[in-house]
């Protein structure tokens, strides 16, 4: 079924972009304009254009389904995905901005005189921004499966075809001006369609204590007779459901699955039945077969499935099903929701989320560095500091970036109290991500349902628009800038290097749109979180150390980078591969949470690193390493700024 | 070489590491004590969430405490922290546009950053003067050979 209210709202939204890229195209003629939009871009439409960058798929979609998911601990991200600003402004941003560096590899090279370490630095951008743009495009899948009925993969492309042609073809002064009407654009649509639903539904103190009042172990119940849609094991863990609760389930002819429990197959006058054992159970005869915990079960006719669960005497475990081939499933009205949190867990701190591995302490400080210090060392937000004609002005940008990010940051988790108020039934799909597209078809008032869905969609196409894009301008340009206009071809002329920039988009788009149709089981807000780890434990403390110690050689800070960098992104890796068991290791909790979230090991290690090489590489200070210093700390009205970018 | 843009200002490359030391040293500690009661309120979160469930769960208008906290009350808080440090750090930048001031070579004060002399005993500041002068002399010298 299409639904094509929502359909023509998104067109609608991808039209008005793509006008407004050519539109401001037209204006933009040399190849300076192309890179950086030429430093003209007032206080306001600038703090627009980063807010509208940075407001991703994971801010308007993920957030709002990570928090149905998980609950309380999911807020930690839309708070130091705004509180990274603050960090930012503090000790990153006056500097970066007085030195006259308006790209992280421009930094690179510009500190430490070495032309080396800027292609060292290069690479990052690359690796962050393939983390980065994953998640936008699972974005894309979902938003066109949940209103066209698309499959994953057709949505990806089509969205990201579009992206990429409309980057290549515009640069980025025309998406200044775009992206600062998508902030706007998305703001409205986060915010609005949640006041028509808080008046249905009730407010969002409401939505959030209905899980305080009730039974602390419950969880959510569907509301009406349902089917389960449970993917294949290529989809892991998706395939997977968990019922904290006794459940009946009707279990198609040719199920197979694996239980965490015993049981046993067998026939009764009402039909074949699988029951579930949550303790010692009493001798069922040869009519029944038994099957000891995680044996493959094959159901050959249709069966129920009857499983007791937590809320019995000393029984603790939730029973997990784990099916070995996509299956429908029947559920009643009243059945518990698999895979939903319960009331006390969602609502708490230290819940399924950060309490996965039984180290929860551990692991929200780990994201929380993660995030904070990860937004220094996102590539497409610093650029931006660039277009601001001085000091003084990136700072207001920062101030109003802060209130524009954080007034949206109300609103997400809003959306995911709502979700799991009125549409439970999106857990047992690992829907949740959809959240913000499906919630409004479940008003009473069907039109009305579609508009506000359609609203949403079009700020989600919004979002995932306008951060591929930055992504796919930041990481083109330094492909043409620095792999090729100074590796490759240092010869070139600007003319040819907009070539490159435009293939190299292209290529980018291409390999961001496979990636991201590799990832459909991940959470979109959780992928955000690993780029900020990686560029938390790369470029973060390159920044810090480089504006802040004078002491830091070219040395210390490239192996400090690539230590901290490259081992984070092998843990986060290492940690996909285990989650989609592509790799059957069997490791302890704690080394699964420092692998999933490694930021509190990564960027310590990263600084420790720069210190001790830098310390032992002394005599390769730059001999003018003070005049440096004072470019990016004195005022700019002492006129020591340099222009380290060169047209 | 690096060529200032202006040469109203052009400081001489000999002042080059005291100026940053003063600048960095006024403007680091700006950021170090907004930063300060930032992350004390980060990191201090997840503590009081741990240690006292009780007072995060307390309920505030429907809300616990910790997730109105988190979700609601952040974020003006980041605002005003954000809006202190621009204001302090526009008035620094102010004073050290000049950097003559920033040493107080024209009014002939001790070289070290404000607010040292409070601690200080008078005899050190003459010390450094004095210290400082022969380096001035210093540097007349070899200014005086290379022309």
């Amino acid at each position: 079924m299409i639904a094509w209210i929502p359909f023509l709202f998104v067109l609608a939204m991808v039209v008005s972009t793509i006008w407004l890229g050519v539109w401001a195209t037209k204006q933009s003629k040399t190849a300076s304009d192309f890179f950086v939009a030429s430093r003209q871009v007032s206080v306001g439409w600038n703090a627009s254009a980063i807010s509208g960058e940075y407001l991703s798929a994971a801010s308007f979609m993920g957030v709002a389904g990570l928090i149905m998911k998980n609950g309380y601990d999911v807020l930690w991200y839309p708070a130091c995905y705004a509180a990274g600003y603050l960090f930012l402004l503090l000790f990153i941003a006056g500097p970066l901005r007085r030195f006259g560096a308006y790209t992280i590899p421009d930094f690179a090279e510009g500190r430490f005189d070495s032309p080396l370490f800027r292609k060292i630095a290069v690479t990052f951008v690359l690796f962050i921004g393939f983390f980065y743009t994953m998640p936008q495009m699972k974005g894309a899948g979902i938003t066109m499966a949940q209103i066209l009925n698309w499959p994953y993969w057709a949505g990806i492309a089509a969205v990201g075809t579009v992206i990429t042609f409309n980057v290549a073809l515009g640069g980025m002064k025309g998406i200044t001006f775009v992206q600062a009407f998508q902030y706007w654009a998305k703001m409205f649509a986060i915010s609005a369609p949640v006041f028509v639903l808080m008046s249905v539904y009730g407010g969002y103190s409401v939505t959030v204590s209905g899980n305080a009042t009730g039974d602390p172990k419950a969880s959510p119940r569907f509301p009406a007779e349902s089917t389960i849609k449970v993917p294949g094991p290529e989809k892991a863990p998706a395939n997977s459901l968990t019922y904290r609760d006794p459940v009946v389930l009707g279990l198609p002819a040719g199920t197979t699955l694996k239980i965490n429990k015993a049981a046993a197959l067998g026939q009764n006058k009402e039909g074949w039945e699988l029951l579930v054992f949550d303790g010692p159970h009493g001798d069922y005869g040869s009519r029944y077969t038994e099957f000891a915990p995680g044996k493959e079960i094959a159901v050959s006719s249709d069966a129920r499935l009857l499983s007791v669960g937590v809320g019995t005497d000393n029984m603790t475990t939730p029973t997990k099903l784990e099916f070995l081939k996509a299956v429908e499933l029947k559920t009643a009205s009243g059945m518990p929701v698999p895979n939903a949190p319960a009331n006390k867990a969602w609502l708490s701190p230290f819940g399924p989320f950060t309490g996965k591995w039984g180290y929860p302490l551990l692991y929200t400080y780990s994201l929380i560095v993660a995030l904070v210090c990860g937004t220094a060392g996102l590539p497409h937000i610093l650029v931006r500091f660039y277009t601001n004609p001085d000091g003084r002005a990136a700072k207001r940008t920062t101030f109003w970036v802060m209130v524009l990010i954080g007034a949206f940051y109300l609103f997400p988790p809003v959306w995911g109290a709502l979700g799991r108020a009125v549409m439970p039934q999106l857990y047992a799909n690992s829907k949740t991500d959809a959240v913000v597209i499906a919630l409004p078809t479940m008003l009473e008032n069907k039109l009305l349902g579609q508009i506000l869905s359609g609203i949403t969609s079009a700020g989600a196409f919004a979002a995932f628009m306008s951060t591929f894009s930055g992504l796919l301008v930041s990481m083109s340009g330094a492909l043409a800038h620095d792999i090729y206009g100074r590796i490759l071809r240092p010869k070139s002329t600007p003319a040819q290097r907009l070539v490159a920039f435009k293939v190299a988009a292209i290529a980018f788009g291409i390999i961001s749109m496979v990636l991201g149709y590799l990832v459909e089981t991940f959470d979109i807000a959780m992928m955000v979180g690993w780029a900020f780890a990686i560029g938390a434990a790369s470029y973060f403390p390159l920044l810090l150390m480089g504006s802040w110690w004078r002491g830091l050689t070219k040395y210390g800070a490239g192996i400090g980078m690539l230590t901290g960098g490259l081992l984070s992104l092998a843990a986060i890796i290492t940690h996909m591969l285990l989650d989609k068991k592509i790799l059957v290791w069997q490791l302890g909790p704690l080394a699964r949470t420092l692998l999933e979230q490694p930021a509190v090991w990564g960027v310590p290690l990263a600084l420790v690193t720069m210190y001790i090489v830098s310390r032992l590489t002394s005599n390769h200070i730059p001999h003018d390493v003070n005049l440096k210093m004072l470019r990016l700390h004195a005022p700019e009205e002492m006129g020591l700024s340099k222009n380290y970018i060169d047209h | 070489m690096d060529k200032p843009n202006s040469s109203r200002m052009v400081v001489p490359e000999h002042e080059h590491a005291r100026l940053a030391h003063v600048v960095m040293r006024k403007q680091a500690s700006l950021s170090l004590r907004v930063a300060a009661v930032f992350l004390f309120m980060l990191f201090g979160l997840p503590l009081v969430n741990l240690h006292l469930p009780q007072v995060a769960g307390t309920n505030v208008g429907g809300f616990t405490l910790t997730w109105l906290f988190l979700g609601v009350i952040f974020y003006p808080v980041t605002w005003l922290l954000s809006w202190y440090f621009i204001r302090e750090s526009n008035r620094i930048e102010a004073e050290c546009a000049d950097w003559r001031a920033v040493l107080g070579e024209e009014a002939g004060e001790p070289l070290e950053p404000a607010g040292v002399e409070d601690i200080q005993p008078a005899f050190i500041a003459e010390d450094i003067q004095a210290a400082a002068e022969h380096e001035k002399e210093l540097h007349r010298g070899e200014e005086g050979k290379s022309q």
